[in-house]
């Protein structure tokens, strides 16, 4: 489903290149739960954006779906972050001035999808997430647990088949971690694929397998708990 | 775009709506400053006009001169009198001539029981007041045809001739005297605007038929002929016309500027609308220029907006959003504060320029007050302020909002 072929991604700032990420291989199998580990600086961030096509690499080429997505323009990207991926990040970056509903309206609207078909889907992801009576709550006015079951809501809006998390319980008590994870292994049953950074090896643990990456580099992959 | 979108950009925008209420104030003093200078011009320009057809509305004058080169034979500086039988050829022999009437005139006394006056006695046709814009006031009327016919002592009076003889009442149907004949009064003129004059202004002057003019007071020439073409477009053509079959009779040459004298009031009339509309042109572009630092301010006001809001693009980004939606909302947003500051804008303009329009204005005394109190907000006026302002929207909106598109998402999303 996700496959890297030698994917390299170079940042210039001036003068300096800082090499983010060094001929990479990897293959996801559709279904995947898979966590991404390492220290700061390793890649792992930059090895999401590039999954999520959020950003394109410098060398190598991506397969999504069997489809080479490297030389696509932003506007076929955007599609594809629409329809098939689904983000959820470590700060909720939810809307502040957009209320729940709103919230997990968006990603329907870049869609145009009509607004019965809006209303169904946000109301059964309310549901689906336990914030039924929150949806015209703003995110200012929820807990962090909230926020980042909203922003797993927004996520599944277009039920895309890729979830991708960066850190979904880095800014979470343990409790609402748990409940966070138990959404995502719920998610992964269903069918999906998960991919998610984390630093928490007890986090990792609900993953299948785990790739280690240590100054743009694969270190480890597949390494089962 | 989908209208669900719209809903929601009107929704972001809205929950932000006191930021830009400065702004919208400036566009709002922007619009008002360009509508009030248009129509404050284009009253000027239409006073200016108005003036000059007080005079004469497309008119040639035609008088005696005195030739300025020699000309077969005979010399400089002879004098050249206009004769009534040169009214009769040039008739005959120009094409589209609309109306032609003599004029003769010499001062006399003129008086009403006690009071008396030397005033201007003018003999003329009855076409002649519709040559030189005189209407008579209600309950009264110029000399006609009958009169002219059968050289009746009637007289048609200026407002301030008027006002002397009769103060406040009503001369029409009262016997004045003109030396020490009996004339009966028909008509009062009514009060016009008259930049230029001969011998004073027409307010000033009695109007008798020509044909009673010659038996009060015979004069073998004529003072002046007026003539009004009957396309305004001729004008120039007619009077180099009059000029050769005049020449042709007294001998002088046809590039003989002096020998008779013109006063052409449609090249006058050209000349000043010209000036007039260069002023109305120059206040618009003043007024251009106001609204363009409001569209200035709200250029800026957009790229600090769209700073502020760089992770919520990259938000939308991550969730799909093409570059176009992003254009769009900004491009948007900056529509409907310049919509909200031009429609304020409007409405005040609007309203001032009707207030305005109801202070009174003596058009007796063609003074400042002709020129600066009646601003006209007419249509065109606000086709050419909606150009503009589309133009202005366009310009000022369209650089932010594509700053905002072409961020780099990853960029916009770790934005603080």
């Amino acid at each position: 489903m996700i496959e890297f072929r030698n994917i390299s991604k170079v940042y210039k700032m001036g003068e300096v290149e800082f090499v983010a990420l060094k001929g990479v291989f990897i293959a996801v199998q559709k279904g995947g739960f898979i966590s991404i580990m390492g220290p700061s600086g390793s890649g792992k961030s930059t090895l999401m954006n590039i999954i999520g096509c959020l950003d394109t690499p410098t060398e190598g080429s991506y397969y999504l779906d069997g489809e080479n997505v490297s030389g696509l323009t932003f506007d076929q990207l955007s599609t594809i972050r629409n329809r098939k991926v689904g983000f959820v990040f470590q700060n909720f970056n939810l809307l502040p001035y957009a209320s729940a509903y709103e919230n997990i309206e968006l990603p329907m609207l870049f869609n145009g999808k009509k607004n019965t078909e809006r209303k169904r889907r946000v109301n059964e992801l309310l549901e689906m997430v336990g914030l039924l009576p929150w949806a015209r709550h703003r995110p200012t006015e929820m807990s962090g647990g909230q926020q980042q079951r909203v922003a797993i809501a927004r996520a599944l809006a277009m039920d895309p088949p890729i979830i991708l998390a960066d850190e979904p319980t880095g800014n979470l008590d343990s409790k609402s971690g748990h409940e966070i994870m138990d959404i995502f292994s719920r998610l992964w049953k269903e069918g999906r694929t998960i991919l998610m950074v984390t630093h928490d090896p007890a986090i990792a643990a609900f993953s299948q397998s785990t790739i280690r990456l240590l100054d743009g580099a694969v270190q480890e992959n597949g390494a089962a708990h | 775009m989908r209208v669900q979108l719209l809903h929601l950009f009107w929704n972001e925008f809205r929950k932000r709506r006191e930021k830009t209420s400065l702004i919208t104030f400036a566009i709002a003093w922007g619009a008002l400053s360009l509508l009030l200078l248009m129509s404050f011009g284009r009253g000027l320009s239409n006073a200016g006009s108005v003036n000059f057809k007080g005079l004469g509305n497309t008119l040639i004058m035609v008088s005696r001169g005195q030739t300025s080169k020699p000309y077969q034979g005979l010399p400089r500086a002879r004098r050249i009198h206009i004769h009534m039988e040169d009214l009769e050829l040039l008739k005959r022999q120009i094409p589209g001539i609309a109306m032609i009437s003599p004029e003769a005139n010499n001062n006399h006394s003129i008086s009403y029981h006690s009071k008396e006056s030397n005033r201007s006695i003018n003999g003329v046709y009855p076409c002649f007041a519709e040559m030189r814009s005189q209407v008579p006031q209600a309950g009264g009327r110029f000399i006609n045809d009958l009169d002219q016919e059968k050289a009746r002592r009637v007289a048609f009076i200026g407002w301030n001739v008027a006002k002397e003889l009769f103060g406040g009442g009503n001369p029409v149907g009262k016997e004045i005297r003109i030396e020490r004949t009996p004339f009966t009064v028909v008509g009062v003129m009514k009060k016009k605007q008259q930049s230029s004059t001969y011998q004073g202004p027409d307010s000033e002057t009695v109007y008798i038929p020509f044909s009673t003019f010659c038996q009060i007071d015979f004069q073998r020439f004529l003072d002046r002929i007026h003539i009004r073409p009957a396309d305004p477009k001729d004008a120039l053509f007619m009077e180099n016309q009059v000029r050769r079959i005049l020449g042709r009779k007294y001998r002088f040459a046809d590039d003989d500027a002096n020998a008779v004298n013109f006063w052409n009031t449609i090249r006058d009339y050209e000349t000043g609308a010209k000036i007039f509309k260069g002023i109305e042109i120059f206040l618009s572009i003043i007024g251009g220029l106001t609204l363009l630092i409001g569209a200035v301010g709200v250029t800026n006001l957009m790229y600090a907006v769209v700073k502020e809001r760089t992770r919520e693009i990259g938000i939308k980004m991550a969730l799909g959003a093409r570059r176009r939606h992003i254009v769009m909302q900004f491009f948007l947003e900056t529509s409907v504060i310049f919509f909200k500051g031009t429609l304020w804008g409007t409405l005040v303009a609007f309203n001032i320029v009707s207030l305005v329009n109801l202070i009174p204005v003596g058009y007796e005394d063609f003074g400042i007050k002709a020129y600066l109190l009646r601003p006209i907000f007419s249509f065109d006026i606000l086709i050419i302020f909606l150009v503009v302002l589309c133009v202005l929207v366009f310009v000022s909106g369209i650089f932010p909002a594509l700053r905002a598109s072409r961020q780099n998402p990853i960029d916009a999303l770790r934005y603080e």
